[in-house]
């Protein structure tokens, strides 16, 4: 275990530089050659991110309230993962795709790096430059800039995306478009509870 | 050419065209363009796109995007 441990541990370093440098060709390798022991370390990102998130959500230290915050921030995450995957598979079954669990649990699992990689940084800001944000020109300045950042991310999640659906699912274009479509409402309604119960505003996908 | 690096070429080959590659249609060559510079460091694409949106949204509300940046502070 130790060995399939530290092996997956230079996959994923090579699979996170290579997400970064070459999405396309990463993503081929991650779905046909990555283990599923790769999760593990993406697991433990995103452990230490809700640990933190914890921390700085409740302000205080009250162990039973961080701890409470942390299992239900992990646990929705947890479950908006599995949730991706089973809607991924079962939309992908509807259109007559090759279906492998193993395949799409790989690829989404890597597409969390994106949202890490926004959750981490806003949670670092509202330490260091608390909203809310003014009209004034400096205000105006970091809006525009924390907004091209975010857009950055959110295309590049959209890319790792759709690499999951064209690596995941041996998809074309076109089945990748009628997916989309097909998913997106079932997000947004899932989003839009995950917001009403008070978990996440912007939802962890 | 050696064995090995034949052996190598087909086995890379095999694994570029496991997938049928993608077309669409007449706008085959230009799809064609837009994902080879997607496909090695597409941060340059990313953000040139990102500034786009972000400066039509600026064009179109103004100094109100400061508060979708206060919501999505929050929003963690």
């Amino acid at each position: 275990m130790a060995h399939e441990l530290l092996i997956a541990g230079l996959l994923f370093g090579r699979n996170f530089v290579g997400i970064i440098t070459r999405p396309y060709e990463t993503y081929r390798r991650i779905v046909t050659k990555g283990s599923l022991w790769e999760l593990g370390y993406i697991a433990a990102l995103c452990a230490v991110y809700f640990a933190v998130a914890s921390v700085i959500k409740i302000a205080a230290f009250r162990p039973f309230i961080l701890t409470r915050q942390f299992i239900v921030l992990a646990g929705a995450a947890c479950t908006t993962y599995i949730f991706m995957v089973l809607l991924l598979s079962l939309t992908g079954k509807v259109l007559h795709a090759e279906v492998s669990a193993r395949r799409l649990l790989l690829g989404w699992g890597y597409t969390l790096i994106p949202t890490l990689v926004w959750f981490w940084s806003t949670s670092i800001l509202y330490i260091l430059l608390p909203p809310p944000r003014t009209t004034s020109a400096y205000g105006i300045l970091f809006s525009v800039v924390y907004l091209v950042f975010s857009a950055v991310l959110l295309f590049w999640k959209i890319m790792l995306s759709y690499l999951t659906m064209r690596f995941g699912l041996r998809m074309d274009l076109s089945k990748i478009m009628h997916m989309t479509v097909m998913m997106v409402p079932v997000i947004g309604w899932y989003s839009i509870v995950l917001y009403r119960m008070g978990i996440f505003r912007i939802p962890f996908i | 050419m050696t064995d090995a690096m034949y052996h190598k070429f087909v086995k890379r080959w095999e694994e570029v065209t496991d997938i049928p590659p993608q077309t669409v249609g007449p706008l085959t060559p230009a799809y064609k363009t837009v994902v080879s510079k997607l496909k090695v460091m597409p941060w340059p694409v990313l953000v040139i796109v990102s500034v786009a949106v972000v400066a039509g949204l600026y064009a179109l509300f103004g100094s109100a995007i400061t508060l979708l940046v206060s919501i999505l502070q929050k929003g963690f």
